[in-house]
């Protein structure tokens, strides 16, 4: 069996996957998941062992690694890299045949991706200098009313008077939902309105691109079943969320780190392993 | 370990152009000691250098100080000066950067700067343009003058349009007359047409040779080294001389079938000015994956000169009026940038579009979502979206900025790989 | 929205008084009403009619009046319309007002209008008009180069950009525009000019009579409606309002500088008056002040409309004009309302607006004037961050 690992160094959360694929199809064989934290060479050292042990394999039995997410040029050990955007349309084509795009919201960033009918990128649209309409938006809002981050989701559901939030700072919102609060909104409707604000938000970046069904989402907030449903409240249609939406980057890059297995390491199509330094 | 692509083009034109430009520095610092020649501050957009010919005098651009003082790394200090005095964190950062300079008396090359004898605002769309000079007439004291071109909301200008601008010119004639106590020399402004004239086919020329696969120079990155003299020179000997060896060394480098690196893996059209603090950095970015640019609206923000446009010594002011009104990118309607683009891509050749959004710049970036959807949905051309700033340091991010130009030519090298084994199987 | 007025009005003016207040509200409606239902009648009214929408600052509207035809200001859509997907096409550092026109356009709001008319007032607006045009194509969307230059070229050359644009109406209209209905939509507007310059003396001299929100519904809401029936609505409020119980009160007479294009809440207005201002002075209806006078009914209509935008208009941050700078002018609202402080009213990301912010600043600062920069976005509807910095800024200058 040929085993091929991919290992996704977001900016919260490391994850790593092994893949394995033999006569009877290809397989996700196992998953890990760490808080990257500081140092983050170790950080996806650690998910890469982890990740390993759970299957029952030698690090030494896997062909090859492809690392994705921020963090992706400090895999001491991986062999090239992919950007996320292309392992998570690679990850999604494979775990939901049929996808044609993808929202993905991550824990700072959220995107949304135009996927071929072979798991190809074909567009892409990224917010990356703000934190609205991503995962740190919901922690603040959760944190601010007292709420864990797993109940957020179900209150949500809850809402039957969501309120209308005005901002889309993620520092700001704080003082909106305080406010609310000394009016007397109840916390469903107030995380109604969150959810709702967010969703809103993210649809709006999403439109930039091509929205054809199916639509999946990946990245840690699809664990968020009230998120889920305010994104299709206002996309009008059904997404796909599968259980492994949030190793969907690490997916994609074992997949892709399969392909390259037994192809030759000099292949004009793969850059060479390139540690960033600073200039 | 293989050597890391050359990010920058070498060659000795290189190396005559920061000639030239220093030479032009130096007259401006003379003309700061001695008050000669007259000088008159412009703007790069649609400028009317070859006017200036006529009173023997020098064009000062706050624009090229500006971008100068970035490339540098010298643009925050006047920048956070201009905030301290009012100007807001939303206003375009050159002009905080130009007036800046101003209040801390610095200059790109530590030479002084004249006072303008006039301060021509030679308005080309660009409604910034018409404030930021007002400031540089307030601040200095030295006469303004708005040269008010009408903007080409329709296809090509009216002769109401013409007549306007032709009529205006003169009255830039009479004030300088006043000013310098000095008649104007037709004769030397019509030969700077004819300069100009030559110049530009030259320019058009050394445009054109982008077609080549591969390209001998990129059409955004190096063109932008190239502009400098086509806006301080065009009009002059020099400038014909420049370009003429410039054209000729490029011609040189199609025959020996050189491109910019060893390898010309893309060719994309670049929209928008580039992020001047991080010149080099952002290049490395393209030359990482061997994308060369084979074509640039930025490029052709002080004329737009390769698709037959050239001025004429036979009707010296129309002609300059022309190329205010409908040779420039600035002056032309959104929706003629969108058809300039798609020319690029259809006669140039390229793989893709790459859209930067500028966060100073909203005559190049209000709307480029629309030009996005333009190219992505109607007519299938991948296009990538990046933003930052061109002269403020402090709107780059640097990561962010080079995993979305990694995954667009990732998806790039997907669709030719997919493309060429369609074609094998 | 309930609107509490100033004070208990005398008992036998108490019905007639009830009615005309009430008549704020309708207006406001009116102005809020993005069905635009006003001009939907209109058109029901008029079979065959056209509208024709114009974004601010200033539209020849006596040309569109002349072709039979009703000129709208488009004013953006506040909090009312959720940016869902102008988004899209226009991003960040990108003023409010060109994204919710972008998204009026995009979810069809834009249906009543026959044609959209836009000028040189900034470079987004700008953009806008053409982004618009690509996708409307079916709508006749036109850009005026209004010039920013006041010589005799000037005055030529809009001339000749006014025939063009009733060439276009007349296409439009499928009718040619008679010299003599030009002639008498000049006089009407000019009516109008002449009764809003009243209005806008009334309430420099006596602020009790006229609150800074209620003046602003009056005028404005002539936006959106026939000039006719504006004019009539206006000759109602000056014969009334003199009349008006109110008593005078101790507040700070400001001058409103930087709100030309894209409008502040009503709300924002109404916070700065109950926190102690009276506005005497404001760019706020600069469409319906563009002209500092009557423009001329004899000789040619075309040439008198183009000379008075060039030579009898009102300064504004958007034109270029330096026989008199803007910030002079400024300095003369001042003097002539008495005002004692300037409040910098500017929209996000107006690019204009800050720019000016400079040079005003230096000139109400050699004045020894104090002022307050308030930045705004029509889209706010919580306040407390902005009542907290005028209620300061008015303790600070009682309080000294």
């Amino acid at each position: 069996m040929r085993i091929a690992a991919g290992v996704d160094v977001g900016s919260t959360q490391t994850k790593a996957v092994l893949i394995g694929a033999n006569g009877d199809g290809v397989k996700v064989l196992s998953r890990s998941l760490i808080d990257t934290g500081a140092n983050v060479r170790k950080a996806a050292e650690k998910a890469f062992d982890e990740c390993c042990q759970a299957a029952g394999i030698a690090q030494a039995d896997v062909g090859f690694v492809v690392g994705t997410g921020y963090g992706r040029y400090n895999i001491s050990f991986g062999h090239t890299q992919m950007t996320e955007i292309s392992c998570h349309a690679r990850g999604a084509h494979f775990l939901c045949p049929g996808t044609r795009t993808v929202i993905d919201m991550g824990g700072q960033d959220a995107k949304a991706i135009g996927v071929g009918p072979s798991g190809e990128v074909l567009d892409f649209v990224m917010n990356d200098k703000c934190a609205a309409g991503t995962g740190r938006f919901l922690a603040n809002a959760a944190e601010v009313m007292g709420i864990g981050l797993d109940d957020i989701g179900p209150l949500s559901l809850r809402a039957t008077r969501p309120v209308k939030i005005a901002t889309v700072c993620t520092v700001f919102v704080e003082s909106d939902i305080l406010s609310y609060l000394s009016q007397g909104k109840k916390p469903e409707d107030i995380m109604g309105g969150v959810h709702l604000a967010i969703a809103k938000r993210t649809m709006s970046l999403a439109r930039r691109v091509n929205i054809e069904p199916l639509v999946t989402m990946t990245g840690g907030v699809a664990r968020n079943i009230g998120m889920v449903r305010a994104l299709e409240t206002v996309l009008g249609q059904k997404i796909i969320v599968t259980p492994d939406a949030q190793f969907m980057g690490a997916v994609g890059a074992a997949l892709f780190s399969l392909e390259k297995l037994g192809e030759s390491f000099e292949s004009s199509v793969w850059r060479e392993h390139a540690v960033s330094s600073r200039d | 370990m293989a050597e890391k692509p050359v990010s920058e083009y070498r060659g000795s034109i290189h190396q005559q152009q920061k000639d030239l430009m220093l030479d032009w520095y130096q007259h401006l610092d003379h003309a700061a000691e001695t008050g000669d020649p007259p000088t008159v501050s412009m703007m790069i957009s649609g400028n009317c250098v070859e006017l200036l010919e006529g009173f023997g005098a020098i064009p000062q651009y706050p624009e090229v100080n500006a971008l100068q003082l970035a490339i540098r790394h010298q643009s925050l200090e006047p920048i956070l000066a201009a905030e301290e005095m009012g100007y807001a964190g939303d206003n375009c950062a050159y002009v905080k950067a130009d007036i800046g300079c101003m209040l801390k008396g610095i200059t790109p090359t530590g030479g002084r700067l004249p006072k303008p004898t006039l301060v021509l605002c030679n308005f080309v769309g660009c409604n910034t343009y018409v404030k930021w000079f007002e400031h540089v007439a307030a601040f200095t004291g030295a006469p303004l003058f708005v040269l008010d071109v009408p903007f080409l909301r329709n296809d090509t200008p009216s002769q109401a349009d013409i007549d306007y601008v032709v009529r205006q010119l003169k009255e830039v004639v009479g004030q300088m007359e006043e000013l310098i106590g000095r008649k104007f020399d037709y004769d030397r402004f019509r030969q700077s047409v004819a300069y100009s004239s030559e110049v530009e086919d030259l320019w058009s020329q050394i445009k054109h040779l982008a077609k080549n696969s591969p390209s001998p120079f990129d059409a955004y990155f190096d063109a932008i080294t190239l502009m400098g003299p086509l806006y301080v020179y065009r009009g002059k000997r020099e400038g014909v001389e420049f370009f003429r060896a410039a054209l000729n060394e490029l011609q040189q480098k199609v025959k020996a079938g050189e491109g910019v690196y060893d390898q010309e893996r893309f060719r994309v059209v670049v929209e928008g000015p580039p992020p001047y603090p991080y010149f080099r950095t952002f290049r490395d970015m393209f030359a990482s994956w061997k994308a060369v640019a084979v074509a640039s609206t930025y490029s052709t923000v002080g004329g737009l000169w390769e698709f037959g446009f050239r001025h004429d010594a036979k009707n010296p002011f129309e002609s300059v009026a022309m190329h205010m009104l409908a040779q420039n990118v600035t002056n032309r309607n959104y929706l003629q940038r969108y058809d300039q683009i798609r020319r690029y891509v259809q006669e140039w050749n390229a793989d893709g579009v790459i859209i930067h959004f500028v966060k100073s710049c909203r005559l190049f970036s209000a709307g480029q979502g629309d030009m996005r959807d333009y190219f992505t949905k109607q007519l299938g051309v991948p296009t990538l979206y990046i933003e930052s700033d061109l002269e403020d340091p402090r709107y780059f991010a640097e990561a962010q900025t080079k995993n979305r130009i990694d995954a667009f030519f990732e998806s790039l090298e997907h669709a030719k790989r997919t493309a060429t084994h369609a074609v094998g199987a | 929205m309930t609107y509490v007025t100033s004070l208990p009005p005398a008992q036998g003016d108490y019905y007639f008084m009830k009615e005309f207040e009430r008549t704020f509200d309708s207006l406001y409606e009116g102005m809020q009403d993005l069905s635009f239902a006003g001009v939907r009648r209109w058109k029901e009214l008029h079979p065959g009619a056209k509208s024709v929408a114009f974004f601010p600052v200033y539209a020849p509207v006596e040309l569109v009046h002349a072709a039979g035809m009703l000129p709208v200001l488009l004013s953006g859509a506040g909090d009312r319309l959720d940016i869902q997907h102008a988004d899209s096409r226009f991003g960040s550092f990108i003023c409010s007002i060109i994204k919710t026109t972008m998204e009026m356009a995009m979810t069809r709001h834009l249906e009543p209008f026959d044609g959209l008319l836009f000028s040189s007032i900034c470079d987004s607006a700008r953009n806008l008009c053409f982004v618009i045009k690509r996708n409307y194509p079916q709508m006749y969307v036109d850009f005026l180069h209004l010039p920013h230059s006041t010589s005799d070229s000037s005055v030529e050359f809009l001339e000749q950009e006014y025939h063009r644009i009733i060439i276009e109406l007349e296409r439009l209209g499928g009718a040619p525009i008679q010299p003599a209905a030009l002639r008498h939509s000049i006089a009407l507007y000019n009516i109008q000019r002449s009764l809003v310059r009243k209005l806008y003396e009334l309430r420099a001299q006596s602020p009790h009579l006229l609150r800074a929100w209620e003046s602003y519904v009056l005028i404005r809401s002539g936006n959106f409606m026939p000039v006719e029936e504006h004019i009539e609505i206006l000759k109602q409020a000056l014969d009334y309002l003199p009349t008006r119980p109110g008593k005078k009160r101790d507040a700070i007479r400001v001058v409103i500088e930087g709100a030309f294009c894209e409008q502040p809440p009503l709300e924002l207005i109404r916070l700065l008056e109950n926190a102690g201002c009276d506005v005497v002075e404001d760019d706020l209806a600069i469409a319906q002040r563009w002209f500092t006078d009557d423009v001329p009914l004899s000789g040619d209509a075309v040439h008198a409309l183009a000379e008075s935008y060039v030579h009898r208009s009102v300064y504004s941050s958007v034109r270029h004009d330096f026989s008199k700078p803007r910030w002079e002018g400024l300095a003369e609202k001042v003097r002539s309302t008495r005002a004692e402080a300037v409040i910098l009213l500017i929209a996000k990301f107006c690019e204009p607006a800050y720019f000016d912010f400079v040079l005003f600043k230096k000139k109400v600062d050699e004045m020894g004037l104090p002022h307050l920069l308030l930045e705004f976005e029509e889209k706010l509807f919580t306040f407390d961050r902005l009542r907290t910095e005028v209620e300061t800024f008015v303790e600070s200058l009682v309080f000294d």
